[in-house]
């Protein structure tokens, strides 16, 4: 039995030192769902460096009225993403991220209500963005589908694509700095993390969400 | 559209100032000007009247105020009403891939070249999780290859896409049945599962029980897919067992069902099975000393946040002191694996649910509707639903006439077993019918007298061929005497036994022989010692010499052979004798297989299935006393 006590004093250890080096890494996503019948969910989930959430926050439905779509007119979806859903929701988490992620070009407004860097993670499958300041309506040419970088209007952000790590990803150009930011807060976790990949389970999340009310 | 400045007054020679927009115009001020107007003398004899002045007449004219109505159009912020949830941090930390140094962060380039995605498995709540903040903490992890790269879990290969969704359906479910089919790696998937558990401080105590025979296969399992993770084997005697049940913190425990009914004492939790709030325990429990009035302490039962059966089907009969040991260990979670959760009849899987979840199942409900509730509890794949690749099955039914000498020691067995249950009348019983049926079935194999027999025959002639490529064949009876006559016919072909009769302390070294010495043409084995548990993917030939009862355990017998790792088309031969018991007992094998398809495939009944006494009896035209029979295999 001493032999088994040993053995046990060495399983002790090797089972506690498993895992180490915690890391305080927090990342925030913002996206949108666009329903046709209920309007537009807005969820914010903060993740660890791990990935491993901690914090979910989602908007019951809006939907802008007729007099919002008049007067906001092209402006309508940087408001109702950045301002009215993404404001909210990133004011009610907890834990302060290093950067907020999100997927939805309009969203990149919410840069104006908070004091991080937000970045927009672009689709894996694109291939190549072309940014052009001062010529016409900036493209990303993908192998598969186009995707529009600016909104459909004169006035709509010009957006500063970049590589990082396994991830692309635009700012807004006006948070040009944003860019250096989300690099050096990333770290060499933007080479091993899939920035794309969490706004699927919050799309899964909220819809989870949207069957447990009904 | 107009813009502001003077205009002509209507009339007049005068001009008014119009302001531009806004157009709503209150009045207008319209005032007599002086006009001058120099005229020039053209010449002496113009008339004097001529220099007059002109008169200007002014004239005023009232538009009218229009007061304007302001519409104000209300710009609603209307509050976004959000609902929160926060989550625990796993108990062991996070632990991303961080390099020993620190790494300058990667600058950021406009054009690179973007990583390829990759398929992700994701966890996704059982249906019996309700709450959704419960719900959300599954579906809101990251990818199982996530959490398994997070904890830097290695294996000795990459597991296939199936078996990574086999570990995402066991390791959120507290009720669970891994029913794949033979060969598809359950061993591994409930191993990196409870590896998962462990890492993530999701469970602390896991016991996994199994057959006899399968321990140290579930040992050398667990040195190659979680070489970290300590494994106690309980074995010994009866003072060392109980210290070892009473260990803490053993993160494995391997039993077998056989020493688990020994240890059922120390085993029994009062509470009875599944008891969720097991922290809040008592550390010990009070036990009056006979013949006094004073208690002593004594140790509780232990207490496992998770126990694993193994080959399930074990605990099929509620009656059975099997079942009544595992259903009676205290736990938090239990899984069952077996390639056979149905071997028999739809009783079978109600079994397995007592011990899973108690009450779930009844036994009267209808096979559909069974598996319908049981639909969220089991996962249940097949080879070729999953294993496209894996090299084909072949079957082939070797029919055969029996040999004269054969055939006149059945003719005489048949007809006097059968006049003999007549004569019985109402008092024949189940085993008399059983005791004739064996008896046949072991003429089918050898005639008693002479030992002639038509299956070696034709087995010797197929083992020739096996021989020659080089290759080795599994040859599966019923009997271990039938396998020890094969041993004596077949001793060129390097024979090699693994059946109840050979002790288990040798049986590992019989596998490798079998496995290493390509002299060694032919594993003779029995269902009951060779049936589950082994890993013979180096043998492309099985002959069932005999049948077994039922098509699972054949199943599991094929299927040694047949798994992951098998080099090419494993070829299976099914002897069955014509006109013979042999082939009225394949008639009810099939019939058995359609039981299975509509539980688990929800296929429609095409007949009234299972086997009944009334059917075993019928295998001689004889009449029967009636009811079900459960124990006809």
């Amino acid at each position: 039995m001493l032999r088994e006590r040993r053995w046990l004093e060495k399983i002790g250890k090797s089972m506690s030192t498993a895992d180490v080096n915690p890391t305080r890494l927090a990342i925030g996503f913002l996206t949108v769902l666009d329903h046709p019948q209920h309007g537009l969910f807005g969820g914010y989930l903060v993740l660890n460096a791990a990935g491993r959430p901690l914090e979910f926050h989602c908007t019951a439905p809006i939907k802008p009225n007729r007099a919002q779509e008049i007067l906001y007119g092209p402006t309508l979806a940087a408001f109702l993403y950045g301002e009215q859903i993404g404001q909210t929701l990133l004011a009610q988490a907890k834990t302060e991220p290093a950067l907020v992620c999100t997927d939805r070009e309009p969203a990149l407004s919410v840069r104006h209500h908070v004091s991080l860097p937000v970045a927009l993670v672009l689709p894996p499958e694109v291939e190549r963005v072309d940014v052009r300041p001062d010529g016409p309506t900036p493209v990303i040419e993908g192998s598969q589908r186009r995707f529009r970088l600016d909104g459909p209007h004169l006035h709509a952000p010009k957006l500063i694509a970049f590589q990082l790590g396994r991830n692309r990803l635009a700012v807004a150009e006006r948070a040009d700095d944003d860019r250096r930011l989300v690099a050096e807060r990333l770290g060499e976790l933007a080479a091993s993390f899939d920035l794309s990949e969490p706004f699927q389970r919050i799309r899964e999340a909220i819809e989870e969400a949207q069957q447990a009310v009904r | 559209m107009q813009t502001s400045g003077f205009i002509p007054i209507a009339d007049g020679g005068g001009f008014c100032w119009r302001t531009a927009p806004p157009p709503v115009v209150t009045s207008v001020d319209c005032r007599a000007v002086a006009a001058p107007v120099a005229i020039e003398s053209a010449g002496e004899c113009l008339n004097d009247s001529l220099a007059e002045p002109v008169a200007v007449v002014a004239q005023s004219v009232a538009i009218g105020g229009v007061s304007p109505r302001a519409v104000s159009v209300p710009i609603a912020r209307p509050v976004v009403k959000v609902r929160s949830f926060s989550f625990d941090e796993p108990l062991a930390a996070a632990t991303p891939v961080v390099p020993a140094t620190p790494a300058a962060p990667p600058q950021p380039t406009l054009e690179s070249e973007v990583a390829p995605s990759i398929v992700s498995t994701r966890i996704k709540p059982p249906g019996d999780v309700v709450k959704l903040e419960d719900r959300l903490q599954y579906i809101l992890q990251p990818s199982l290859e996530s959490l398994l790269a997070e904890r830097s879990l290695t294996f000795p290969f990459y597991p296939f896409p199936f078996q990574f969704e086999g570990i995402a359906f066991l390791y959120p479910r507290h009720a669970a049945i891994l029913a794949d089919e033979m060969g598809l790696g359950k061993t591994m998937q409930a191993i990196t599962a409870i590896r998962l558990l462990l890492r993530c401080g999701e469970a602390r105590t896991v016991l996994l029980i199994c057959p006899k025979p399968l321990v140290t296969n579930w040992q050398r399992e667990f040195a190659a897919w979680a070489p970290e993770v300590p494994v106690m084997v309980i074995e010994g005697d009866q003072t060392r067992r109980a210290w070892q049940w009473q260990l803490p913190d053993v993160p494995i425990r391997i039993a077998n069902y056989e020493l688990l009914c020994r240890d059922r004492e120390l085993l029994e939790a009062t509470g009875k099975g599944l008891a969720p709030f097991a922290a809040q325990r008592p550390a010990t429990n009070l036990r009056l000393v006979p013949g006094s009035t004073q208690t002593v302490p004594v140790p509780l039962p232990p207490h496992f946040d998770l126990v694993v059966l193994d080959e399930a089907q074990r605990v099929k009969n509620l009656a059975g002191a099997t079942s009544e040991v595992a259903r009676s260990i205290a736990r938090r979670r239990s899984w069952a694996l077996t390639g056979t959760p149905v071997e028999n009849s739809a009783q079978d899987l109600v079994g397995i649910f007592e011990f899973l979840a108690p009450g779930y199942l009844s036994p009267e409900m209808k096979p559909r509707r069974m598996g319908r509730s049981v639909s969220d509890y089991v996962l249940r794949r097949t080879k070729d639903q999953v294993l496209k690749d894996l090299p084909p099955k072949l079957f082939r039914d070797a029919e055969l006439e029996l040999s004269p000498e054969q055939h006149a020691s059945y003719r005489m067995a048949e007809d006097e077993g059968v006049l003999r249950l007549t004569e019985m009348g109402a008092s024949a019983t189940i085993q008399h019918v059983f005791e004739l049926v064996l008896r046949l079935k072991q003429i089918c194999n050898f005639d008693p007298a002479t030992g002639s027999s038509s299956k070696l025959e034709r087995l010797e002639a197929d083992l020739e061929e096996v021989a020659e490529s080089g290759r080795k064949a599994i040859v599966f009876s019923q009997w271990v005497g039938t396998l020890e006559k094969l041993a004596g016919h077949l001793r060129r072909f390097g024979p090699l036994e693994y059946h109840g009769q050979i002790p288990s302390s040798q049986r590992d070294g019989v596998i490798r022989q079998f496995r290493d010495d390509p002299g060694r043409h032919v594993l003779l084995m029995s269902y009951g010692a060779g049936g589950v548990g082994l890993n013979l993917q180096f043998t492309n030939y099985v002959f069932l010499f005999d049948r077994w009862w039922n098509p699972a355990v054949e199943d599991q017998a094929i299927n040694r052979a047949h798994r992951i790792g098998v080099d090419g088309p494993v070829t299976v031969t099914r002897f069955l004798v014509l006109s013979s018991i042999e082939e009225r007992i394949d008639r009810v094998l099939q019939e058995k297989r359609e039981l299975f398809d509509i539980i688990f495939s929800g296929a429609e009944p095409h007949r009234k299935l299972g086997l009944t006494q009334q059917e075993l009896f019928g295998l001689f035209q004889l009449k029967c006393p009636g009811g079900p029979l459960e124990a006809a295999a």
